[in-house]
Protein backbone atom coordinates (compact mmCIF):
# COMPACT_ATOMS: atom_id res chain seq x y z
CA UNK A 1 0.00 0.00 0.00
CA UNK A 2 3.13 2.88 1.16
CA UNK A 3 4.80 1.40 -1.74
CA UNK A 4 1.94 1.71 -4.47
CA UNK A 5 1.08 5.53 -3.05
CA UNK A 6 4.35 6.31 -3.95
CA UNK A 7 4.43 5.54 -7.15
CA UNK A 8 1.33 7.28 -7.71
CA UNK A 9 3.16 10.45 -6.79
CA UNK A 10 5.99 9.34 -8.47
CA UNK A 11 3.80 9.48 -11.22
CA UNK A 12 1.72 12.51 -10.28
CA UNK A 13 5.14 14.46 -10.60
CA UNK A 14 6.42 13.24 -13.92
CA UNK A 15 3.25 13.73 -15.55
CA UNK A 16 3.48 17.30 -14.76
CA UNK A 17 5.56 19.67 -16.87
CA UNK A 18 6.36 23.45 -16.35
CA UNK A 19 8.15 25.69 -18.67
CA UNK A 20 8.76 29.05 -19.15
CA UNK A 21 8.64 29.89 -22.84
CA UNK A 22 9.81 33.40 -25.17
CA UNK A 23 9.44 34.17 -28.67
CA UNK A 24 9.05 36.33 -31.14
CA UNK A 25 6.06 36.74 -32.90
CA UNK A 26 6.22 37.46 -36.52
CA UNK A 27 3.24 38.02 -39.18
CA UNK A 28 0.37 40.40 -39.86
CA UNK A 29 -3.34 41.67 -38.90
CA UNK A 30 -5.14 41.12 -42.52
CA UNK A 31 -7.94 40.90 -44.58
CA UNK A 32 -8.60 36.91 -45.41
CA UNK A 33 -8.40 36.56 -48.09
CA UNK A 34 -6.80 39.89 -49.05
CA UNK A 35 -9.28 41.97 -51.08
CA UNK A 36 -9.15 43.12 -54.47
CA UNK A 37 -9.11 46.82 -53.18
CA UNK A 38 -5.44 46.49 -52.22
CA UNK A 39 -3.36 46.19 -54.88
CA UNK A 40 0.13 45.99 -53.89
CA UNK A 41 1.95 45.22 -50.61
CA UNK A 42 5.02 48.23 -51.30
CA UNK A 43 7.12 47.10 -47.95
CA UNK A 44 6.18 44.83 -45.28
CA UNK A 45 8.22 44.61 -41.84
CA UNK A 46 7.20 42.30 -39.18
CA UNK A 47 8.82 44.84 -36.02
CA UNK A 48 9.66 43.66 -33.24
CA UNK A 49 7.32 41.65 -31.17
CA UNK A 50 8.64 39.33 -28.15
CA UNK A 51 6.60 36.78 -26.10
CA UNK A 52 7.06 35.69 -22.83
CA UNK A 53 5.03 33.48 -20.95
CA UNK A 54 4.87 30.15 -18.52
CA UNK A 55 3.81 26.86 -19.48
CA UNK A 56 2.22 23.61 -17.85
CA UNK A 57 1.83 20.73 -19.58
CA UNK A 58 -0.02 17.45 -18.12
CA UNK A 59 0.69 13.64 -19.34
CA UNK A 60 -2.97 12.22 -19.15
CA UNK A 61 -1.87 9.42 -21.71
CA UNK A 62 1.03 7.79 -22.81
CA UNK A 63 2.52 10.03 -25.71
CA UNK A 64 -0.53 12.49 -24.90
CA UNK A 65 -0.50 15.60 -22.52
CA UNK A 66 -2.93 18.61 -22.70
CA UNK A 67 -1.23 22.31 -21.90
CA UNK A 68 -2.46 25.77 -20.96
CA UNK A 69 0.33 28.48 -22.61
CA UNK A 70 -0.25 32.05 -20.83
CA UNK A 71 1.80 34.70 -22.16
CA UNK A 72 2.08 38.25 -22.80
CA UNK A 73 3.23 38.85 -26.03
CA UNK A 74 2.73 41.57 -28.45
CA UNK A 75 1.82 41.35 -32.03
CA UNK A 76 2.38 43.90 -35.04
CA UNK A 77 3.50 44.68 -38.44
CA UNK A 78 4.46 47.78 -40.26
CA UNK A 79 3.18 47.53 -44.10
CA UNK A 80 3.02 50.39 -46.62
CA UNK A 81 0.20 48.79 -49.53
CA UNK A 82 -1.59 50.47 -52.44
CA UNK A 83 -5.05 50.63 -51.95
CA UNK A 84 -8.12 51.04 -54.69
CA UNK A 85 -11.47 52.49 -53.92
CA UNK A 86 -11.13 51.75 -50.25
CA UNK A 87 -14.25 52.42 -48.45
CA UNK A 88 -13.78 54.11 -45.04
CA UNK A 89 -16.36 55.45 -42.37
CA UNK A 90 -14.96 58.22 -39.58
CA UNK A 91 -17.21 58.88 -37.40
CA UNK A 92 -15.40 61.63 -34.04
CA UNK A 93 -17.73 62.89 -31.38
CA UNK A 94 -21.37 62.31 -30.51
CA UNK A 95 -24.98 63.78 -30.77
CA UNK A 96 -24.65 66.99 -32.60
CA UNK A 97 -21.16 67.52 -32.26
CA UNK A 98 -20.99 64.22 -34.17
CA UNK A 99 -18.69 64.79 -37.36
CA UNK A 100 -18.17 61.73 -40.48
CA UNK A 101 -16.51 61.54 -43.45
CA UNK A 102 -17.63 58.70 -45.75
CA UNK A 103 -15.68 58.23 -48.76
CA UNK A 104 -13.28 56.05 -51.29
CA UNK A 105 -9.80 56.34 -50.69
CA UNK A 106 -7.31 55.24 -54.02
CA UNK A 107 -3.62 55.95 -53.04
CA UNK A 108 -0.86 54.84 -50.46
CA UNK A 109 -1.81 53.30 -47.39
CA UNK A 110 0.58 52.89 -44.37
CA UNK A 111 -0.28 50.98 -40.99
CA UNK A 112 2.29 50.55 -37.84
CA UNK A 113 0.28 48.25 -35.38
CA UNK A 114 1.24 46.66 -31.86
CA UNK A 115 -0.94 45.63 -30.23
CA UNK A 116 -0.27 44.02 -26.31
CA UNK A 117 -1.59 40.90 -25.39
CA UNK A 118 -2.25 38.37 -22.48
CA UNK A 119 -2.88 35.32 -24.54
CA UNK A 120 -3.57 32.16 -23.44
CA UNK A 121 -3.22 29.06 -25.58
CA UNK A 122 -4.72 25.80 -24.47
CA UNK A 123 -3.84 22.42 -26.86
CA UNK A 124 -3.79 19.06 -26.73
CA UNK A 125 0.01 18.04 -27.53
CA UNK A 126 0.84 14.55 -29.12
CA UNK A 127 4.63 13.01 -28.66
CA UNK A 128 4.69 9.76 -30.98
CA UNK A 129 8.29 9.29 -30.26
CA UNK A 130 11.26 11.28 -28.05
CA UNK A 131 11.82 14.70 -29.39
CA UNK A 132 9.33 15.78 -31.51
CA UNK A 133 5.70 17.21 -30.34
CA UNK A 134 3.15 18.28 -31.91
CA UNK A 135 0.46 20.35 -31.02
CA UNK A 136 -3.31 21.58 -31.62
CA UNK A 137 -5.93 24.02 -29.81
CA UNK A 138 -7.18 27.70 -29.16
CA UNK A 139 -6.65 30.89 -27.96
CA UNK A 140 -7.84 33.35 -26.56
CA UNK A 141 -5.86 36.96 -25.88
CA UNK A 142 -7.21 39.90 -23.86
CA UNK A 143 -5.62 42.99 -24.97
CA UNK A 144 -3.82 44.89 -22.75
CA UNK A 145 -2.40 47.98 -24.92
CA UNK A 146 -3.10 48.83 -28.70
CA UNK A 147 -1.75 51.07 -31.20
CA UNK A 148 -3.45 50.89 -34.80
CA UNK A 149 -1.98 54.23 -36.94
CA UNK A 150 -1.23 54.76 -39.89
CA UNK A 151 -1.54 57.54 -42.73
CA UNK A 152 -2.81 57.46 -46.10
CA UNK A 153 -0.74 59.67 -48.87
CA UNK A 154 -0.24 60.44 -52.44
CA UNK A 155 -3.84 59.47 -53.70
CA UNK A 156 -7.27 60.81 -53.74
CA UNK A 157 -10.94 60.09 -51.66
CA UNK A 158 -14.03 60.38 -53.01
CA UNK A 159 -16.69 62.13 -50.88
CA UNK A 160 -19.58 59.82 -50.09
CA UNK A 161 -18.15 56.79 -52.60
CA UNK A 162 -16.93 56.36 -55.74
CA UNK A 163 -19.68 58.77 -57.37
CA UNK A 164 -18.51 61.94 -54.64
CA UNK A 165 -15.93 64.61 -56.01
CA UNK A 166 -12.60 63.13 -55.98
CA UNK A 167 -10.03 65.02 -52.96
CA UNK A 168 -6.61 64.62 -53.48
CA UNK A 169 -4.81 63.71 -50.53
CA UNK A 170 -0.83 64.64 -49.98
CA UNK A 171 -0.94 62.87 -46.50
CA UNK A 172 -3.11 62.40 -43.77
CA UNK A 173 -2.97 60.18 -40.68
CA UNK A 174 -5.64 58.26 -38.84
CA UNK A 175 -5.46 56.55 -35.52
CA UNK A 176 -8.12 53.82 -34.80
CA UNK A 177 -5.67 52.29 -31.90
CA UNK A 178 -8.61 52.67 -29.25
CA UNK A 179 -10.82 51.02 -31.38
CA UNK A 180 -9.43 47.43 -31.24
CA UNK A 181 -11.16 44.59 -29.81
CA UNK A 182 -10.64 43.68 -25.78
CA UNK A 183 -9.89 40.00 -26.90
CA UNK A 184 -9.31 37.61 -29.04
CA UNK A 185 -9.72 33.87 -30.50
CA UNK A 186 -8.39 31.60 -32.60
CA UNK A 187 -6.74 28.35 -33.77
CA UNK A 188 -3.58 27.33 -32.26
CA UNK A 189 -1.26 24.72 -33.90
CA UNK A 190 2.65 23.92 -32.85
CA UNK A 191 5.30 21.84 -33.70
CA UNK A 192 8.65 21.85 -30.49
CA UNK A 193 11.49 19.66 -30.52
CA UNK A 194 13.73 19.12 -27.41
CA UNK A 195 16.87 19.86 -28.04
CA UNK A 196 18.55 19.28 -24.89
CA UNK A 197 16.92 17.65 -21.56
CA UNK A 198 16.00 20.99 -20.44
CA UNK A 199 15.46 23.03 -23.94
CA UNK A 200 13.20 22.92 -26.63
CA UNK A 201 12.82 25.27 -29.72
CA UNK A 202 9.33 25.87 -30.89
CA UNK A 203 7.38 26.78 -33.89
CA UNK A 204 3.59 27.38 -33.81
CA UNK A 205 0.72 29.28 -35.23
CA UNK A 206 -1.55 31.83 -34.05
CA UNK A 207 -4.35 31.81 -36.30
CA UNK A 208 -7.11 34.88 -35.68
CA UNK A 209 -10.90 33.82 -36.18
CA UNK A 210 -12.27 37.22 -34.57
CA UNK A 211 -11.91 40.46 -36.07
CA UNK A 212 -9.84 42.50 -34.44
CA UNK A 213 -12.25 45.66 -35.27
CA UNK A 214 -15.72 45.44 -33.77
CA UNK A 215 -18.58 44.99 -36.83
CA UNK A 216 -19.75 48.85 -35.92
CA UNK A 217 -16.59 50.37 -36.80
CA UNK A 218 -16.24 51.44 -40.57
CA UNK A 219 -12.80 52.73 -40.99
CA UNK A 220 -11.71 49.64 -42.44
CA UNK A 221 -14.47 47.76 -44.78
CA UNK A 222 -13.18 44.32 -44.08
CA UNK A 223 -12.61 42.10 -41.26
CA UNK A 224 -9.10 41.94 -39.67
CA UNK A 225 -7.47 39.14 -38.63
CA UNK A 226 -4.54 38.46 -36.27
CA UNK A 227 -2.55 35.94 -37.88
CA UNK A 228 1.39 35.25 -36.28
CA UNK A 229 3.95 32.74 -36.32
CA UNK A 230 6.30 32.77 -33.24
CA UNK A 231 9.38 31.07 -33.01
CA UNK A 232 10.91 30.64 -29.75
CA UNK A 233 12.23 28.45 -26.99
CA UNK A 234 11.43 26.74 -23.55
CA UNK A 235 12.57 25.55 -20.63
CA UNK A 236 11.25 23.39 -18.65
CA UNK A 237 12.33 22.65 -14.63
CA UNK B 1 1.60 37.30 -44.79
CA UNK B 2 4.33 36.41 -47.76
CA UNK B 3 2.24 33.93 -49.17
CA UNK B 4 -0.91 36.04 -49.16
CA UNK B 5 1.09 38.61 -51.24
CA UNK B 6 1.11 36.54 -54.23
CA UNK B 7 -2.81 35.84 -53.83
CA UNK B 8 -3.66 39.55 -55.15
CA UNK B 9 -6.40 39.60 -57.67
CA UNK B 10 -7.51 41.01 -60.78
CA UNK B 11 -7.61 44.51 -60.23
CA UNK B 12 -11.50 45.52 -59.48
CA UNK B 13 -13.57 47.21 -62.31
CA UNK B 14 -13.06 50.99 -62.46
CA UNK B 15 -16.79 52.17 -60.05
CA UNK B 16 -15.64 55.74 -60.93
CA UNK B 17 -17.95 57.86 -63.59
CA UNK B 18 -16.01 61.16 -63.89
CA UNK B 19 -16.37 64.16 -66.83
CA UNK B 20 -12.45 65.02 -66.03
CA UNK B 21 -12.55 67.11 -68.92
CA UNK B 22 -14.79 68.88 -71.09
CA UNK B 23 -13.03 70.49 -74.23
CA UNK B 24 -14.75 72.91 -76.21
CA UNK B 25 -13.20 74.52 -79.22
CA UNK B 26 -11.18 77.40 -77.63
CA UNK B 27 -12.22 79.65 -81.03
CA UNK B 28 -16.19 79.32 -79.46
CA UNK B 29 -14.66 80.17 -76.02
CA UNK B 30 -15.37 83.38 -73.70
CA UNK B 31 -13.72 81.72 -70.85
CA UNK B 32 -12.44 78.66 -69.27
CA UNK B 33 -14.83 75.76 -68.71
CA UNK B 34 -15.21 74.93 -64.91
CA UNK B 35 -16.23 71.70 -64.08
CA UNK B 36 -18.10 71.95 -60.55
CA UNK B 37 -17.87 68.27 -59.22
CA UNK B 38 -19.36 68.51 -56.14
CA UNK B 39 -22.56 69.41 -57.50
CA UNK B 40 -22.25 67.58 -61.32
CA UNK B 41 -22.29 70.81 -62.95
CA UNK B 42 -20.31 71.96 -66.48
CA UNK B 43 -20.46 75.53 -66.48
CA UNK B 44 -19.23 77.07 -69.96
CA UNK B 45 -18.98 80.37 -71.72
CA UNK B 46 -19.26 80.46 -75.24
CA UNK B 47 -19.51 82.99 -77.44
CA UNK B 48 -23.29 83.60 -78.92
CA UNK B 49 -22.88 82.06 -82.19
CA UNK B 50 -21.95 78.60 -80.76
CA UNK B 51 -25.05 79.39 -78.51
CA UNK B 52 -26.70 79.32 -81.72
CA UNK B 53 -25.14 76.62 -83.28
CA UNK B 54 -24.64 73.81 -80.37
CA UNK B 55 -20.97 73.15 -79.89
CA UNK B 56 -19.31 69.35 -80.16
CA UNK B 57 -17.00 68.83 -77.17
CA UNK B 58 -14.71 66.40 -76.70
CA UNK B 59 -14.68 64.51 -73.45
CA UNK B 60 -12.30 62.92 -70.75
CA UNK B 61 -13.38 60.22 -68.57
CA UNK B 62 -12.54 58.17 -65.86
CA UNK B 63 -10.47 55.02 -67.34
CA UNK B 64 -13.25 53.01 -68.92
CA UNK B 65 -16.01 55.01 -68.07
CA UNK B 66 -18.63 55.59 -71.38
CA UNK B 67 -20.78 58.83 -71.83
CA UNK B 68 -24.01 59.90 -73.16
CA UNK B 69 -24.38 61.79 -75.59
CA UNK B 70 -20.78 60.09 -76.62
CA UNK B 71 -17.82 62.55 -77.08
CA UNK B 72 -17.98 64.79 -80.21
CA UNK B 73 -21.76 64.90 -80.57
CA UNK B 74 -23.49 67.96 -81.62
CA UNK B 75 -25.46 69.43 -78.52
CA UNK B 76 -27.58 72.15 -79.10
CA UNK B 77 -28.92 74.49 -76.23
CA UNK B 78 -32.89 74.77 -77.45
CA UNK B 79 -33.44 72.74 -74.20
CA UNK B 80 -31.43 71.12 -70.68
CA UNK B 81 -28.40 69.48 -71.85
CA UNK B 82 -27.14 66.43 -69.58
CA UNK B 83 -24.33 64.32 -70.09
CA UNK B 84 -25.10 60.65 -68.62
CA UNK B 85 -21.70 58.83 -67.63
CA UNK B 86 -21.76 54.79 -66.60
CA UNK B 87 -18.71 53.41 -64.96
CA UNK B 88 -16.14 50.68 -66.30
CA UNK B 89 -17.75 48.51 -63.74
CA UNK B 90 -21.69 48.79 -64.66
CA UNK B 91 -23.21 49.77 -61.92
CA UNK B 92 -22.75 53.12 -61.25
CA UNK B 93 -24.11 56.04 -63.25
CA UNK B 94 -23.50 60.25 -62.56
CA UNK B 95 -25.43 62.84 -64.59
CA UNK B 96 -23.86 66.02 -65.14
CA UNK B 97 -25.65 69.09 -66.46
CA UNK B 98 -24.38 71.34 -68.71
CA UNK B 99 -24.74 75.41 -67.81
CA UNK B 100 -24.18 77.97 -70.38
CA UNK B 101 -22.74 80.92 -67.89
CA UNK B 102 -24.01 84.28 -69.22
CA UNK B 103 -23.76 87.30 -66.40
CA UNK B 104 -25.69 89.70 -67.50
CA UNK B 105 -25.89 93.40 -65.38
CA UNK B 106 -23.07 92.69 -62.75
CA UNK B 107 -25.65 93.12 -60.43
CA UNK B 108 -26.40 90.69 -57.38
CA UNK B 109 -29.31 90.50 -55.51
CA UNK B 110 -28.90 87.29 -53.79
CA UNK B 111 -32.52 86.07 -54.36
CA UNK B 112 -32.57 82.47 -55.53
CA UNK B 113 -31.05 79.81 -53.38
CA UNK B 114 -30.44 76.45 -54.33
CA UNK B 115 -28.66 73.36 -51.98
CA UNK B 116 -26.46 70.71 -52.37
CA UNK B 117 -28.50 67.64 -52.74
CA UNK B 118 -26.44 65.48 -50.77
CA UNK B 119 -24.12 67.87 -48.13
CA UNK B 120 -26.64 70.48 -47.91
CA UNK B 121 -25.17 73.54 -48.26
CA UNK B 122 -26.99 76.49 -50.14
CA UNK B 123 -25.65 78.75 -52.79
CA UNK B 124 -27.28 81.33 -54.85
CA UNK B 125 -28.33 81.06 -58.83
CA UNK B 126 -27.89 83.95 -60.57
CA UNK B 127 -30.61 83.50 -63.81
CA UNK B 128 -30.50 79.75 -62.67
CA UNK B 129 -26.79 79.85 -62.86
CA UNK B 130 -24.24 78.81 -60.43
CA UNK B 131 -21.39 82.11 -60.34
CA UNK B 132 -20.97 82.13 -56.70
CA UNK B 133 -19.33 79.54 -54.73
CA UNK B 134 -17.81 79.55 -51.01
CA UNK B 135 -15.80 77.22 -48.91
CA UNK B 136 -18.89 75.03 -47.77
CA UNK B 137 -18.01 72.24 -50.37
CA UNK B 138 -14.64 71.84 -48.00
CA UNK B 139 -16.66 72.24 -45.22
CA UNK B 140 -18.69 69.45 -46.03
CA UNK B 141 -15.58 67.57 -46.40
CA UNK B 142 -15.31 67.69 -42.46
CA UNK B 143 -18.77 65.72 -42.22
CA UNK B 144 -20.97 68.77 -40.55
CA UNK B 145 -24.90 67.61 -40.89
CA UNK B 146 -26.30 68.42 -44.24
CA UNK B 147 -28.31 71.44 -43.54
CA UNK B 148 -27.78 74.83 -44.93
CA UNK B 149 -27.24 76.11 -40.55
CA UNK B 150 -24.24 74.00 -40.36
CA UNK B 151 -22.58 75.89 -42.65
CA UNK B 152 -20.69 78.80 -42.72
CA UNK B 153 -22.01 80.79 -45.86
CA UNK B 154 -26.20 80.82 -46.25
CA UNK B 155 -28.88 82.70 -47.62
CA UNK B 156 -30.62 84.76 -44.83
CA UNK B 157 -34.06 86.51 -44.87
CA UNK B 158 -32.96 89.34 -43.41
CA UNK B 159 -31.40 91.22 -46.41
CA UNK B 160 -31.30 94.63 -47.83
CA UNK B 161 -35.01 95.94 -48.07
CA UNK B 162 -36.78 92.84 -45.94
CA UNK B 163 -35.33 90.69 -49.13
CA UNK B 164 -33.02 87.56 -48.94
CA UNK B 165 -29.17 88.12 -48.42
CA UNK B 166 -25.71 85.99 -48.66
CA UNK B 167 -24.98 85.53 -44.73
CA UNK B 168 -21.36 84.66 -43.74
CA UNK B 169 -20.31 83.54 -39.83
CA UNK B 170 -17.16 82.29 -38.67
CA UNK B 171 -18.18 78.61 -37.17
CA UNK B 172 -16.47 76.47 -34.98
CA UNK B 173 -14.79 73.88 -36.75
CA UNK B 174 -15.24 70.37 -35.81
CA UNK B 175 -13.49 67.14 -34.58
CA UNK B 176 -12.81 66.54 -37.76
CA UNK B 177 -11.54 69.35 -38.59
CA UNK B 178 -9.73 69.87 -35.54
CA UNK B 179 -7.70 66.39 -36.45
CA UNK B 180 -6.62 68.39 -39.74
CA UNK B 181 -5.31 71.46 -37.60
CA UNK B 182 -8.47 73.43 -38.33
CA UNK B 183 -10.08 75.11 -35.51
CA UNK B 184 -12.56 77.43 -37.06
CA UNK B 185 -14.28 77.65 -40.07
CA UNK B 186 -14.38 81.50 -40.84
CA UNK B 187 -17.69 82.33 -43.59
CA UNK B 188 -16.09 83.39 -47.41
CA UNK B 189 -18.20 83.82 -50.50
CA UNK B 190 -17.08 84.60 -53.74
CA UNK B 191 -17.93 85.30 -57.61
CA UNK B 192 -15.84 81.81 -59.04
CA UNK B 193 -15.57 78.13 -58.36
CA UNK B 194 -14.56 75.74 -55.24
CA UNK B 195 -12.18 72.82 -56.95
CA UNK B 196 -12.66 70.16 -54.30
CA UNK B 197 -10.01 68.23 -55.59
CA UNK B 198 -7.73 71.03 -53.76
CA UNK B 199 -9.74 71.19 -50.67
CA UNK B 200 -7.14 69.22 -48.49
CA UNK B 201 -3.98 68.96 -49.93
CA UNK B 202 -3.88 72.60 -50.94
CA UNK B 203 -7.15 74.47 -49.55
CA UNK B 204 -6.64 78.26 -50.37
CA UNK B 205 -5.89 77.04 -54.16
CA UNK B 206 -9.20 75.52 -54.25
CA UNK B 207 -11.14 78.90 -53.81
CA UNK B 208 -11.24 79.51 -57.57
CA UNK B 209 -12.02 83.62 -58.06
CA UNK B 210 -13.52 85.06 -61.09
CA UNK B 211 -16.14 85.41 -63.76
CA UNK B 212 -15.16 86.87 -67.25
CA UNK B 213 -15.98 90.96 -67.55
CA UNK B 214 -16.11 92.91 -70.80
CA UNK B 215 -15.81 96.45 -69.75
CA UNK B 216 -13.72 98.29 -67.53
CA UNK B 217 -14.86 98.45 -63.57
CA UNK B 218 -15.54 101.30 -62.12
CA UNK B 219 -16.74 101.45 -58.71
CA UNK B 220 -17.84 98.51 -56.23
CA UNK B 221 -20.87 99.46 -54.66
CA UNK B 222 -23.27 97.14 -52.48
CA UNK B 223 -24.47 97.01 -48.43
CA UNK B 224 -23.45 95.37 -45.65
CA UNK B 225 -23.76 94.80 -41.96
CA UNK B 226 -20.97 93.44 -39.74
CA UNK B 227 -20.42 92.19 -36.34
CA UNK B 228 -17.22 90.46 -35.29
CA UNK B 229 -17.65 87.67 -32.53
CA UNK B 230 -16.49 88.06 -29.19
CA UNK B 231 -12.86 86.80 -28.69
CA UNK B 232 -10.63 86.55 -31.83
CA UNK B 233 -8.55 83.34 -31.54
CA UNK B 234 -5.13 82.35 -33.72
CA UNK B 235 -5.12 79.37 -35.39
CA UNK B 236 -4.25 76.90 -32.65
CA UNK B 237 -7.35 78.14 -31.24
CA UNK B 238 -5.90 80.18 -28.49
CA UNK B 239 -7.26 83.68 -27.78
CA UNK B 240 -5.80 86.65 -29.41
CA UNK B 241 -5.74 89.62 -26.50
CA UNK B 242 -6.61 92.81 -28.07
CA UNK B 243 -7.49 91.76 -31.46
CA UNK B 244 -10.71 92.36 -33.16
CA UNK B 245 -12.35 90.21 -35.62
CA UNK B 246 -12.61 92.38 -39.16
CA UNK B 247 -14.15 91.17 -42.56
CA UNK B 248 -13.12 91.36 -45.91
CA UNK B 249 -14.83 92.43 -48.95
CA UNK B 250 -13.12 93.32 -52.03
CA UNK B 251 -13.59 93.19 -56.06
CA UNK B 252 -10.40 92.11 -57.90
CA UNK B 253 -9.73 93.12 -61.92
CA UNK B 254 -7.31 90.54 -63.39
CA UNK B 255 -5.85 88.70 -66.52
CA UNK B 256 -7.13 85.45 -67.37
CA UNK B 257 -8.06 83.32 -68.61
CA UNK B 258 -6.63 81.18 -65.59
CA UNK B 259 -8.47 82.29 -62.34
CA UNK B 260 -6.43 83.38 -59.22
CA UNK B 261 -7.19 81.98 -55.91
CA UNK B 262 -6.67 81.96 -52.44
CA UNK B 263 -3.03 81.72 -52.48
CA UNK B 264 -2.48 84.65 -55.06
CA UNK B 265 -5.15 87.07 -55.53
CA UNK B 266 -3.51 89.83 -53.05
CA UNK B 267 -0.21 89.06 -54.88
CA UNK B 268 -0.83 88.16 -58.34
CA UNK B 269 1.08 90.28 -61.26
CA UNK B 270 -1.97 89.79 -63.41
CA UNK B 271 -4.27 91.53 -60.83
CA UNK B 272 -4.76 95.12 -62.95
CA UNK B 273 -7.47 97.01 -60.47
CA UNK B 274 -8.80 96.58 -57.25
CA UNK B 275 -11.44 97.63 -55.05
CA UNK B 276 -11.49 97.23 -51.48
CA UNK B 277 -13.83 98.00 -48.59
CA UNK B 278 -11.88 99.52 -45.32
CA UNK B 279 -12.58 97.30 -42.86
CA UNK B 280 -11.61 99.27 -40.03
CA UNK B 281 -15.16 100.24 -39.11
CA UNK B 282 -17.22 100.13 -36.22
CA UNK B 283 -19.92 97.00 -35.96
CA UNK B 284 -22.86 97.71 -37.92
CA UNK B 285 -26.18 96.04 -37.20
CA UNK B 286 -28.19 98.34 -39.89
CA UNK B 287 -27.51 97.76 -43.87
CA UNK B 288 -24.66 99.83 -44.65
CA UNK B 289 -24.50 100.96 -48.45
CA UNK B 290 -20.77 101.59 -49.85
CA UNK B 291 -19.12 102.14 -53.05
CA UNK B 292 -15.20 101.78 -53.56
CA UNK B 293 -13.85 103.03 -56.80
CA UNK B 294 -11.38 100.15 -58.39
CA UNK B 295 -7.64 101.26 -58.23
CA UNK B 296 -6.25 100.62 -61.46
CA UNK B 297 -2.08 99.63 -60.53
CA UNK B 298 0.16 101.65 -63.07
CA UNK B 299 1.65 99.71 -66.04
CA UNK B 300 -0.46 96.95 -65.88
CA UNK B 301 -2.61 96.44 -69.28
CA UNK B 302 -5.77 94.63 -69.68
CA UNK B 303 -5.66 91.56 -71.95
CA UNK B 304 -7.91 89.88 -73.98
CA UNK B 305 -9.78 88.02 -71.36
CA UNK B 306 -10.50 89.93 -68.28
CA UNK B 307 -12.10 88.64 -65.40
CA UNK B 308 -13.44 90.14 -62.20
CA UNK B 309 -13.97 89.13 -58.57
CA UNK B 310 -15.61 89.39 -55.65
CA UNK B 311 -14.19 88.09 -52.77
CA UNK B 312 -16.34 88.57 -49.47
CA UNK B 313 -14.98 87.24 -45.98
CA UNK B 314 -16.26 87.17 -42.26
CA UNK B 315 -12.66 86.63 -41.04
CA UNK B 316 -9.79 89.02 -42.48
CA UNK B 317 -7.32 86.45 -41.54
CA UNK B 318 -9.51 83.59 -42.49
CA UNK B 319 -7.63 82.64 -44.85
CA UNK B 320 -4.98 81.51 -42.10
CA UNK B 321 -7.86 79.78 -40.12
CA UNK B 322 -7.55 82.72 -37.46
CA UNK B 323 -10.97 84.59 -36.55
CA UNK B 324 -13.84 85.07 -33.87
CA UNK B 325 -16.37 82.23 -33.69
CA UNK B 326 -19.89 84.56 -34.22
CA UNK B 327 -18.30 86.91 -36.52
CA UNK B 328 -20.73 87.77 -39.08
CA UNK B 329 -21.30 89.41 -42.14
CA UNK B 330 -24.44 89.74 -44.33
CA UNK B 331 -23.75 91.39 -47.98
CA UNK B 332 -26.56 92.15 -50.09
CA UNK B 333 -26.86 94.21 -53.94
CA UNK B 334 -23.65 93.33 -54.78
CA UNK B 335 -22.78 95.93 -58.05
CA UNK B 336 -19.53 96.24 -60.18
CA UNK B 337 -20.42 99.34 -62.40
CA UNK B 338 -18.42 99.70 -65.66
CA UNK B 339 -16.79 102.94 -66.84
Amino acid sequence: MVFSAFTLAQNKKDSLEFKVTAGLNIGGLSPIPLPDNIREIKSYDPGFNPSVGVEVLYRFRNKWKVGISPRVEYKGMKVKDRVMYFHTLIQMGDGAEMASFEGDFSGINYTESKNLYLGVPVFVEFTPGEKWHYRLGGYFAFLLDSRFKGTVSDGYIRNGGSLGEKVEVNSASFDFSDKVRKSDYGIYAGISRDVSERFSVDLSLQWGLRSAFPSSFSGISFPMYNIYAQIGTGYRF
Amino acid sequence: MFFMVSCIGEEPLNPEADVEEFVIDPQLLTSKTIIDQANRKILIYIKPEAYQNGISPTLKLSKGATSSPASRTLIKFDQPVFYTISSESGGNQKKYEIEVVEIGTWTFNFETWTANSTSGYEFPLDNNIQIWSSGNPGVALSGVPAQADAYPTRSTNSGFNGTKAAQLTTLPGNFLSEFLGIKIFPGSFFLGDFNSSQALANPLAATEFGQPYFDMPDKFTGYYTYTPGATFQDQAGNPVAGQKDRFSLYAVMFNGPDRLNGSNINSSDKIIARAELPNDVPANTEFKRFEVPFTYIPGRTPGNNVMVAIVASSSYQGDTYRGAIGSRLVVDSLRIIAK
